[in-house]
């Protein structure tokens, strides 16, 4: 067995796709109105590294430049890049949790739950007064955490949960959720912008206060989620079977539960509700590294934060001087990869 | 032997179902312990409450002494280890991936397997030799070779305990027997205590030291397999009509299904069969199927017949093999036609060895027991006698027998002539 090869390879694998989300952070970065090189943004980056920065000369660039990459353009694409890894992590986890490779944080409904809670707190101003916008997630987080305890409680049946009755209990409470979001926006005067926001999601005028709210929760989410990885392997062999090897399975459901579903609140708290990045990214990285959630979980958060930070360059440049909404491109890529899953026969899921 | 297991007055229940019932029994270290009855006598019930996943309500389960439910989930998996019916398979983890999830108990959270680990798994995967498949994909094997990674998941476990769900109730007869076998020489070499459920009662008897056989939620019996598998056991748990014989190999019983066209539990009257050399084990077969009591002779030691009449119970007079019949042998033959109420001539030769029984025949007759003679062939072409045999085989016709050219008119004619006399069982008697 030479399982010093495998981990050597999942390493090789992880560096790889670490070098690719840097190569990709750039390139979106110089991606806007203003045209900033390549290479300018590298210095520019290379310069911020403590001691070392200061033996790389500066290019001749103009002097707002440095404004727009660090200010506007690197605070948008560090947050794509959070929000992107945290749903990605959150479908690779809701999917073996679930144990149903159609799960992710959008169809489960939970995205919408958290919108709602994130929306309700913005409006109702509870969550501004005692810990400021860093409680917008935690009241998300209550919305996401009660929409997937009462949408699992919908769809099970005894101690089964069917598949279909998971994905339908998900959308109807889903669509339910959203609406009353919609209506508490129109009803508090807000403006169509701000619903459409809300609704499909994007980073539209994100700064680098969006990423410091959201990031202890995604650190706190998914360290929680790395923990667990190994055991998530085991739960994909039934829950009895994971019961005899040693695992508590209630209690573990919990944790990854709450975890999951903390990740995707703080995403939705920055970003709204982007639709299907848990369900395209997990799906797309297992057929590369297989099922073992030790790789597939990293791999998954590293190529969903690639993914999402592309996503959002198409978002910006598609239609400019206009911006889209960037949850419309994972929309449009996300709906027909869930009806070819769907339509899948013999579905082997793992 | 040390007790490993002690179950002492459980009981378990699926919300407001009560389904196990004080039950109270040990387990010794070493040992194969079947646990078999019917459906819904709460085998696979025990089976749970034992692996820590069902708490009883009331009553205790000790694991070496110490209360199983109040120890740490992971420290109960270091010792017993769990191999179900079949195993979910909707992923492509390679037989190695799975079988390296059983060292999941000794591992920390964040621990990934070391050296150690990979060399216990490959231990495992070499006992149950299941080493070469070791890189494909576990969807990719067959139903045998499946359930032998899931034990050597199991084993990976280093458990001192297995327990077993109808272990081999999916799978062919082959990889049953090689499934068995190799569970029995983990008990025998690695001095693993064995648990498993069974549906099968032959390999139950076959493979186990004691059975224990459920019904109704509580333990009936307890024993080494010829205790407990008893026809009468067997026909109050199960309500079935079975044989139960040594089997001719193991030394085990070994449990027969009979055909059972007739009521179950009528007592039905004495047959006495004439037959010998093999032509007779077909209808001693038909008349047991349909519950009679039946004799038989005389009949040589050790033929076919005589192997058959042993088999199904039934009363023989013997003669030494190869030897004619003698006249002890003769009188022990007239005894028990005396007893029967009815004789069948089946179709067989007579040489001068057997003509007594011609003349037993007859004897019958004389005392107006009826005589019913199946003739598939010419009485002429199986006399070796020179025409004595024909003689007198003629002159029973004369006397009354009946001929019947078909085995198959013997069952509605014997219900003719001997009516059904015995009340219902207690099994009947319980149903209603």
């Amino acid at each position: 067995m030479n399982q010093n090869d495998r981990v050597w390879q999942r390493q090789f694998l992880i560096l790889l796709l670490l070098a690719l989300l840097g190569l990709t952070v750039i390139i979106c970065t110089t991606i806007g109105p203003a045209g900033i090189g390549f290479t300018d943004v590298l210095t520019m980056l290379l310069r911020r590294i403590p001691w070392l920065g200061s033996l790389i000369p500066r290019g001749d660039w103009p002097e707002n430049y440095e404004t727009i990459v660090f200010q506007m353009r690197l605070a948008r694409v560090i947050l794509a890049a959070l929000v992107g890894a945290g749903l990605a992590a959150s479908g690779v986890v809701l999917q073996g949790l679930f144990v149903n490779p159609m799960a992710d944080p959008y169809i489960l409904g939970i995205s919408q739950g958290a919108a709602l809670g994130a929306t309700a707190a913005m409006m109702s101003g509870i969550g501004l007064q005692a810990l400021g916008i860093y409680a917008v997630p935690l009241i998300a987080f209550g919305g996401g955490l009660g929409t997937s305890i009462v949408v699992y409680n919908l769809a099970r049946v005894g101690n089964r949960v069917q598949m279909s009755t998971l994905l339908l209990a998900g959308i109807a409470v889903g669509l339910f959720l959203s609406a009353i979001t919609s209506y508490i926006m129109i009803t508090s005067g807000q403006n169509v912008h701000q619903i459409l926001f809300w609704m499909i999601g994007g980073f539209s005028g994100r700064s680098w206060n969006h990423v410091k709210v959201l990031l202890p929760y995604f650190i706190v989410g998914y360290s929680l989620m790395r923990l667990y990885a190994r055991k998530l392997n085991i739960i994909l062999l039934g829950e009895e079977p994971a019961q005899h090897l040693g695992i508590d399975v209630e209690r573990m459901k919990k944790i990854l539960l709450v975890a999951a579903t903390l990740t995707t609140a703080s995403a939705v708290s920055v970003s709204g509700v982007i639709a299907f990045v848990g369900l395209i990214v997990p799906h797309a990285v297992r057929l590369v590294v297989g099922p073992d959630h030790r790789v597939l979980l990293p791999a998954s958060a590293l190529t969903g934060a690639i993914f999402l930070i592309v996503a959002d360059a198409l978002a910006r440049t598609a239609a400019a001087p206009e911006e889209i909404p960037v949850g419309i491109i994972t929309a449009l890529c996300g709906g027909p990869f869930f009806i070819y899953l769907l339509r899948k026969k013999n579905n082997p899921g793992f | 032997m040390a007790v490993i297991f002690k179950i002492d007055n459980i009981e378990c229940s699926y919300g407001a179902v009560k389904v196990l019932n004080g039950l109270t029994f040990a387990i010794e270290r070493g040992s194969f312990t079947g646990i078999i009855g019917p459906n819904g006598s709460g085998k696979s019930t025990l089976l749970k409450s034992l692996s820590r996943v069902l708490k009883p309500v009331k009553g205790a389960v000790l694991l070496d002494k110490e209360d199983l439910y109040s120890l740490d989930i992971r420290d109960v998996a270091k010792k017993v280890a769990v191999v179900p019916q079949e195993t979910a398979v909707n992923f492509s983890f390679t037989v190695k991936d799975v079988v390296i999830m059983g060292r999941s108990p000794h591992l920390g959270l964040l621990q990934n397997e070391g050296e150690k680990d990979f060399a216990v798994a490959r231990l495992a995967m070499e006992l149950t030799n299941t080493y070469h498949l070791a890189d494909r994909p576990i969807t990719a094997i067959s139903g045998g070779e499946r359930q032998r990674v899931i034990i050597a998941k199991a084993l990976a476990q280093e458990p001192r305990i297995i327990l077993l769900d109808e272990p081999t109730s999916h799978l062919d007869i082959n990889h049953q027997i090689e499934i068995l076998s190799l569970l029995r020489r983990l008990n025998r070499e690695n001095n693993l205590t064995i648990i498993s459920v069974f549906h099968d009662l032959n390999l139950a008897s076959q493979y186990c030291d004691s059975l224990i056989l459920m019904n109704n939620g509580s333990i009936f019996t307890i024993g080494e397999p010829d205790e407990a598998l008893t026809m009468e056991n067997i026909k109050e748990v199960y309500g079935a009509n079975v044989l139960v014989r040594k089997h001719p190999v193991t030394g085990r019983p070994s449990v027969v299904l009979l055909s059972q066209d007739s009521q179950p539990g009528l007592q039905k009257g004495r047959v006495h069969v004439v037959c010998g050399g093999g032509a007779g084990a077909a209808i001693l077969g038909l008349l047991a199927g349909h519950g009679y009591d039946i004799s038989a002779g005389v009949l040589n030691a050790g033929d076919v017949d005589w192997e058959t009449a042993r088999f199904l119970g039934v009363k023989t007079a013997d003669e030494t093999p190869f030897l004619p019949i003698s006249e002890r042998s003769h009188q022990e033959n007239l005894k028990l036609i005396g007893e029967a109420e009815v004789c069948i001539l089946v179709n067989i030769p007579f040489g001068r060895g057997n003509l007594k029984n011609l003349e037993a025949l007859s004897l019958a007759l004389e005392r107006s027991i009826p005589v019913l003679i199946i003739e598939e062939q010419e009485i002429g072409e199986r006399d070796f006698t020179g025409g004595k045999a024909a003689q007198i085989y003629n002159s029973l016709i004369e006397k009354g027998a009946v001929v019947l050219n078909d085995k198959a008119a013997l069952v509605d004619m014997l219900k003719d002539i001997i009516p059904v006399k015995s009340q219902p069982s207690d099994l009947q008697a319980d149903n209603q």
